[in-house]
């Protein structure tokens, strides 16, 4: 296994993440500070507590969640499409790199930007509301699998899109309202019944779910139940983009 | 590929592809450098890629840069190269790991006649050096000039494979003649 090649291309996408920091890190991080400041702390005094914690304390994990979600899928689309369209991949391809090493290559180098930024919001709840996990392992343990999930999803689509346009596609018409509505600003119990059964088809609605109670200590659904959910996507997206590096999808072919 | 094998100094470049593309060194025409890194950073991830680390490879990169009159440039940005400069770095990006075997596809393409013989003259020493390099080049005057052996491809199929001396003898003419007689 050439796994210098696979640390290599992960610091890559860290340089690559520092480079265009003011595109990729402070963004998440200032707009999460707007929603806690506006959501959380000034109309969110209006709610009454959800799920046995303050408003602001409830949207803090979710917020995270987002930010995760929205850098993981985010980083390894546009990188990887990148490296397509400016043949820089080609660095890659003539290496003895293996289609595995290179797909967790780029994973490691998502992962490790959603955590940066992700422990960032983290410290912004603690100076802000004054909250912290309650369960570092799986705070750290769910952080990763949705990372991973969404990294994978975003290989898929840089592998697939024919123009930065297309990266767009998932984003706006499933991911983010999905996420939107899958639990970020909304506890389930807060909705009517119907839509509250419709969440149980949006996955977003598993990651927020089992993210949040390793804050609150708390879930709408069976833990197990979300974290197998993630763990079986996670799994399935992998499987599918490592098939597609392995077969040379647009990079070979 | 559709049909045969490629072996690389004896290892099959399917079932043995990481050793054979260990051996060998890649340019191509354009260029396709990773525009987040610096120009020695270019060489250092690209021989990551290979599986050399950075502390093993640090010293060789500097020795690169110095050789292709790159050093001054080391820590700058790939775009504010000059197009001589950039065909430099892609020749000292593919050698980054000692390849055995240097494939360059149209090295002077597009280049002015002073860097054209400033590329031929290195070519030559890393010729002289034992390394194998393979040219695939339209100008026949750089075939002539610097191969010892000429492949002619017309629509995709080998017409002629010999060494230069041969092939020009055996006709009496110039590559030139020889090439469109081939080729028509």
């Amino acid at each position: 296994m050439n796994s210098v090649a696979m640390f290599t291309l992960m610091k890559r996408e860290m340089v690559r993440s520092l480079k265009i920091i003011n595109q990729v890190i402070w963004p998440p991080v200032i707009t999460t500070l707007l929603y806690v400041s506006i959501f959380g702390l000034a109309l969110g005094t209006r709610i009454k507590s959800v799920q046995g914690v303050s408003y602001a304390e409830f949207l803090i994990p979710g917020l995270i969640m987002l930010q995760v979600i929205d850098s993981s899928y985010g980083e390894c689309s546009s990188s990887v499409f990148q490296g397509r369209f400016m043949n820089s991949i080609q660095e890659m391809l003539i290496a003895p790199m293996s289609a595995g090493e290179m797909v967790f290559g780029y994973i490691l180098g998502s992962l490790a930007r959603a955590v940066l930024i992700a422990n960032m919001i983290m410290a912004l709840g603690f100076f802000l509301v004054h909250t912290l996990p309650s369960n570092w392992p799986l705070y750290f343990g769910v952080m990763t699998m949705v990372s991973i999930l969404f990294s994978a999803l975003g290989l898929i689509f840089g592998l697939m899109a024919e123009k930065f346009d297309h990266l767009a596609v998932l984003t706006t018409f499933a991911i983010t309202p999905l996420v939107f509505v899958g639990g970020v600003f909304t506890s389930a119990q807060q909705l009517p019944p119907p839509l509250r059964h419709a969440e149980l088809a949006n996955p977003m609605f598993y990651t927020i779910d089992a993210f949040r109670y390793s804050y609150t200590g708390q879930s709408y659904l069976p833990l197990w139940l979300s974290v197998t959910a993630i763990a079986a996507l996670m799994l399935l997206a992998m499987g599918i983009a490592l098939r597609m590096a392995l077969a040379g999808y647009k990079l070979r072919t | 590929m559709t049909a045969g094998s490629i072996r690389i100094y004896g290892y099959d470049n399917v079932t043995q592809w990481r050793q054979a593309r260990r051996l060998i060194g890649l340019a191509p025409q354009e260029y396709n450098f990773d525009r987040y890194l610096s120009i020695r950073d270019i060489l250092i991830y690209q021989a990551g890629y290979f599986g050399l680390k950075p502390v093993d490879v640090t010293e060789r990169a500097d020795m690169l840069l110095e050789r292709f009159g790159l050093a001054s440039k080391a820590k700058q940005d790939y775009m504010k190269l000059s197009g001589g400069m950039k065909r430099r770095l892609t020749l000292a990006r593919a050698l980054i790991h000692s390849p055995k075997l240097l494939i360059l596809d149209e090295p002077t393409a597009g280049v002015d006649v002073e860097l054209r013989l400033e590329l031929w003259d290195l070519l030559r020493e890393l010729n002289g050096d034992g390394m194998t390099v393979v040219l695939t080049t339209h100008y026949l005057e750089e075939a002539e000039a610097l191969c010892r052996n000429i492949g002619i491809i017309r629509a995709g199929k080998l017409v002629a494979l010999e060494p230069t001396r041969d092939l020009l003898d055996r006709e009496g003419k110039r590559l030139q003649d020889v090439f469109l007689e081939l080729t028509r």
